[in-house]
């Protein structure tokens, strides 16, 4: 139970004065008690290096890392009483399944007996669902069997930190979800305060509490898993999280009678000042769109921008297809459903409201107009009010 | 084409060739393959048999022209000999004639048990110095970084090349200045040396291979560094080491030169002590024999025990999974 504190962190490999590089650049975070924190980012951003400077196995450059107000830079990993999974999950390889979930409580100066250690070790052994495993080595384990024992190495000791180091990279695509939903559930139940590393936007915006995204040592949002998908802080975090990635393009603002107008490459919309939180200025901007947003011009409401789609390929996931094709300001990849009778080279039409519209400013790429739910919903709940009650998403 | 072409799978069979398309090519290879590794068999194995069959020939046998294959008048004539002359030189002369009224009297004046034992000595000590010197050095060569490192590691290869009698007169001279003239510890001191080198090359590829998430892990489980090393380092590293202990050992024991020189015959480890046997003209060769037997003996059983970790540690698969 740890409220953690990652205050103006600073990690600089090698000589600070020369060559040195900068892994993590002035970093702040603040995890609750009990909260669900994940990292992510691309490779090399930093993420790993921060959760090993706050498990200390890397000690910072500057700054403090705190563990409820305790400042912890100079205590060793060993004695911090945090626990880790490894992205190989980094079992001993001669001990069994028994001794490496045991071997860290033996260590721990906590006057257990070995029967105790032996009762825990089942108790969390059973748990997990291994318990017929404690005899092998880790040797004879599958994947998830490996990474359950992984699991539960780092759940026996009740620490004060759960550190996952992209623990399911190694795992296949199936088993992958399976156990995210798991360490969710485990991370629900026991409690523990938990840090994630992972350049999976999907499994973040699944598993987190809060989002830290990473760019190159430096943070570019802490929010909600929501607010980094609709309010991005920036183009980077925008790109970033969301599959498939976001529609850009380049266009200008300009003054209109309510609200502004939006000129793109070949077509220009109009966003109407209910759409706006705040005021944007006129002058350039990076135009988002999620391929989410888009609708087949006509199945909803008709209002926003509206263009023709020359359909390249049609990639069809289940229900919904992603579309790629050819607009008038450029490559458009659309998710939409109802695509049973297109085909490559047909013509679509396509539409999306102006709150689902992100800008950006072009020159700082900073946030202009993030993606509106609320706004959305109320204009639903006004054309269907006699059928939307209690409805909620 | 195709329809003038009689077989259809034509086209399949431009590549082929007699030797290794075919049954019969396929018999002719498994044929030479299979005699060649006889040769071979019979070319490592050849000495082993005759030290064998020579062991159990009478005095007279061995020295018939032409030499008999196998014994045709089998004798433990040597055997005898090299078991009296053990009694008589470890002084049990009287103990045996006042227990079983057997008075050992041989012309040959050499323990075997005793080259045993000094050989065990000489071999596990320069084993230990060779495996803690090397997996010390092995260890931070491969998880430090600072300047020569490739130049020390460079070095220890060259000395690995080195001829060791090439250093033998300043070696002699640093024995001599260090007073250990005919003392088994300076036989300890240069095998120890010598493998040394050896125990850094295997033990750095096996540190090299080493995942550092396996040490973090233990670190997050609250491992002091010394514990790391004892619980988690060296039970991993157990078939290297074995393989490097092995190495060490064979090389103190079988090494003759240093042991030649540096000894008198009261303190002679085995292959000086085997030398010892052969007297100018006067070699009984079946005794020799015989006792490279008895001496082999307790090697060979010993090795054919940890041999495997002996392969696996070489071949360095130790860590999986």
């Amino acid at each position: 139970m740890t409220h953690l504190t990652v205050d103006g962190v600073t990690k600089i490999f090698g000589d600070p004065d020369k060559d040195g590089v900068v892994a993590v650049d002035e970093l702040d975070i603040d995890v609750e008690d009990g909260e669900f924190l994940v990292l992510l980012g691309p490779s090399g951003c930093g993420k790993t290096t921060t959760l090993r400077m706050i498990g200390g196995l890397e000690t910072p450059t500057s700054g403090e890392i705190r563990f409820d107000d305790v400042v912890v830079n100079d205590i060793k990993a060993r004695n911090r009483d945090v626990a880790m999974v490894f992205q190989d999950f980094a079992l001993y390889p001669h001990m069994t399944v028994r001794e490496n979930l045991g071997f860290g409580l033996k260590r721990e100066d906590n006057g257990m007996s070995t029967a105790d250690v032996n009762e825990r070790v089942e108790e969390v052994a059973t748990m997990l669902e291994i318990e017929q495993l404690l005899n092998n080595k880790p040797a004879q384990l599958s994947g998830g069997q490996k990474q359950r024992v992984a699991l539960g190495r780092a759940i026996i000791r009740e620490p004060r930190l759960f550190l996952f180091d992209e623990p399911l990279a190694n795992l296949d695509a199936k088993l992958r979800k399976t156990m995210r939903t798991e360490i969710d559930e485990l991370q629900s139940e026991v409690g523990i305060t938990s840090a994630y590393v992972t350049h999976n936007q999907e499994e973040a915006m699944t598993i987190a509490d809060k989002i830290a995204v990473l760019n190159d040592g430096a943070l570019q949002q802490l929010g909600r898993p929501e607010e980094v998908f609709n309010e991005p802080a920036n183009l980077f975090v925008a790109q970033f999280v969301g599959s498939p990635d976001m529609n850009i393009y380049d266009g200008v603002v300009e003054e209109a009678a309510d609200g502004v107008r939006v000129e793109l490459d070949g077509v220009s919309f109009e966003l109407p000042s209910d759409a706006l939180d705040a005021e944007v200025p006129p002058g350039g901007v990076n135009v988002g769109f999620r391929p989410q947003d888009f609708y087949q011009t006509g199945k909803r409401r008709a209002d926003g921008l509206t263009f023709d789609v020359d359909i390249r390929v049609i990639e069809p996931v289940g229900t919904k297809a992603i579309v790629h094709g050819d607009g008038p300001m450029g490559d458009v990849t659309a998710e939409i459903g109802e695509f049973h009778g297109l085909s490559a080279g047909d013509t679509l039409s396509l539409s999306i409201a102006p709150e689902h519209v992100y800008l950006f400013d072009a020159e700082t790429e900073a946030l202009r107009k993030g993606r509106r739910i609320e706004n959305r919903a109320s204009v639903q709940s006004q054309s269907q009010s006699s059928e939307s009650d209690g409805v909620e998403i | 084409m195709a329809a003038q072409d009689p077989d259809p799978a034509a086209e399949f069979r431009r590549n082929e060739s007699w030797l290794f398309d075919t049954t019969a090519g396929a018999y002719v290879r498994k044929t030479a393959v299979s005699l060649l590794t006889l040769v071979v068999f019979a070319f490592v194995l050849f000495p082993l048999y005759w030290m064998v069959v020579t062991a159990f020939k009478t005095t007279a046998e061995i020295q018939q022209i032409p030499p008999t294959v196998y014994p045709n008048d089998f004798s433990l004539e040597g055997f005898r000999l090299v078991v009296e002359s053990s009694i008589q030189a470890g002084g049990y002369t009287s103990l045996f004639a006042n227990l079983f009224g057997w008075q050992a009297s041989s012309a040959i004046d050499i323990d075997i048990l005793s080259l045993v034992l000094n050989s065990l000595k000489v071999a596990v000590g320069a084993g230990a110095i060779a495996l803690v010197l090397g997996t010390a050095a092995s260890y931070v060569l491969s998880r430090r970084d600072f300047v020569g490192k490739n130049a020390l590691m460079s070095i220890f290869l060259a000395s690995l090349m080195f001829p060791g009698t090439a250093i033998m007169v300043p070696e002699w001279e640093l024995v001599s200045a260090l007073g250990l003239f005919n003392t088994h510890l300076v036989l300890i001191f240069i095998y120890g040396a010598m493998t040394a080198p050896f125990v850094v090359w295997l033990m750095k590829g096996f540190f090299d291979d080493f995942p550092d998430s396996i040490i973090e892990a233990s670190r997050i489980d609250q491992c002091s560094s010394i514990e790391t090393f004892w619980y988690v380092i060296v039970p991993m590293a157990r078939n290297s080491l074995i393989a490097s202990f092995i190495f060490a050992f064979l090389l103190a024991w079988n090494e003759l030169v240093f042991a030649l020189t540096l000894l008198d015959n009261s303190r002679y480890t085995v292959p000086p002590g085997l030398l010892t046997f052969v007297q100018g003209f006067n070699t009984q060769w079946n005794v020799v024999a015989a006792a490279s037997i008895i001496i082999s003996l307790p090697v060979l059983l010993g090795l054919a025990y940890i041999q495997r970790y002996f392969v696996q540690g070489l071949t360095g698969g130790a860590i999986k999974g």
